[in-house]
């Protein structure tokens, strides 16, 4: 079945999102990774849920603020305003009485805060340290000068980071983000192999999101349906 | 002399490069360590630098200053390679 248009709303506005899978049952809630990596990733991730719907499993991917076909700028936004978004997309379905799975994708992992999950499966997730830790290697890459600190309280707000605008409280919000794990949530956590962090499985795949040119990978993606779809059953037994 | 396990290192900077830069694995196999990167390779811009600098870290679980990043440690394979077994085989 081909993936549905819908939308949401958010305090910042109406966004998009498309729907997989069934109409009925538990729901994944799929999160990007932010900025560049999204872009990287959006195919790998759509070619993810298509799977899952093949298995029966319902999802949706939501155009977070900012990213994908969003209209809102980035400037204007912080990491809290992004999940508030997330939240947004998640609760309408809540209401709607479906349980609801949290997928996130590297720092995808860091917007996923605020809603009632049932679990949380996360793919090579990603702390905001880690992130800003990208973010100033790259604005460095570009000719500028200084540490970290520099990059975030230098003379212009936003700074400007392969391409995309980022403001000082985007930056700031991003340096405290951590994955969301709360006590009594089922979380399972995959990586890559190459990946040192600890993991519930280590993946042999290549990090898609590292690549310049979006890839894909069509193995990774009915390993990680598997995955996901068995692990989730295992949450609703 | 070459360190123990500097093909370990070099095994990974191969890979680093095969994955971030999207080349097959049997045109990254076939470099030595005269094999000219930065400049040559049109893969390898500023921007895929930082991944490939990021997942050499990673991988190897050492710590590069942005400030030790010039162009020579990108010139060759084997400089990169070098670079990176000198931090990870101390």
């Amino acid at each position: 079945m081909a993936p549905r248009i819908d939308h949401y709303d958010w305090d910042g506005g109406r966004e998009a999102l498309l729907r997989f899978g069934p109409d009925t049952g538990p729901l994944i809630v799929a999160a990007l990774p932010l900025f560049e990596e999204a872009n990287r990733t959006r195919t790998f991730a759509v070619g993810l849920l298509r799977a899952l719907a093949v298995r029966g499993m319902a999802s949706v991917l939501p155009d977070i603020p900012g990213q994908g076909d969003s209209t809102a700028s980035l400037a204007g936004l912080t990491i809290p305003h992004m999940a508030s978004a997330l939240q947004a997309a998640t609760s309408r379905n809540l209401n709607d009485g479906r349980r609801t799975y949290a997928l996130g994708i590297r720092s995808g992992t860091l917007l996923d805060h605020g809603s009632s999950h049932s679990g949380r499966w996360q793919f090579a997730p990603q702390t905001g340290a880690s992130v800003l830790r990208d973010l100033h290697r790259t604005w460095r890459a570009a000719g500028h000068c200084g540490d970290c600190a520099a990059m975030m309280s230098g003379d212009t707000d936003p700074v400007e980071i392969a391409g995309n605008l980022l403001s000082i409280g985007m930056l700031s919000s991003l340096s405290a983000a951590i994955p969301f794990d709360p006590v009594d949530v089922p979380l399972r956590v995959l990586r890559l192999t190459t990946d040192p962090l600890p993991a519930d499985r280590k993946i042999d795949a290549s990090p898609l999101w590292r690549r310049a040119e979006p890839g894909n990978d069509p193995v990774l993606i009915k390993l990680l349906a598997d995955d996901i779809a068995g692990w989730i059953a295992t949450c609703e037994a | 002399m070459l360190p123990e396990g500097y093909e370990t290192v070099e095994s990974t900077v191969r890979a680093v490069l095969a994955d971030v830069l999207g080349l097959s694995a049997e045109r990254v196999a076939a470099f030595t360590p005269t094999t000219p990167l930065f400049g040559a390779l049109p893969e390898l811009d500023s921007m895929a630098v930082a991944g490939v600098l990021t997942e050499i870290e990673d991988r190897l679980g050492i710590l590069i200053d942005d400030d030790e990043v010039d162009g020579d440690m990108l010139e060759t394979f084997g400089a990169l390679t070098e670079f990176a077994a000198n931090k990870a085989l101390v």
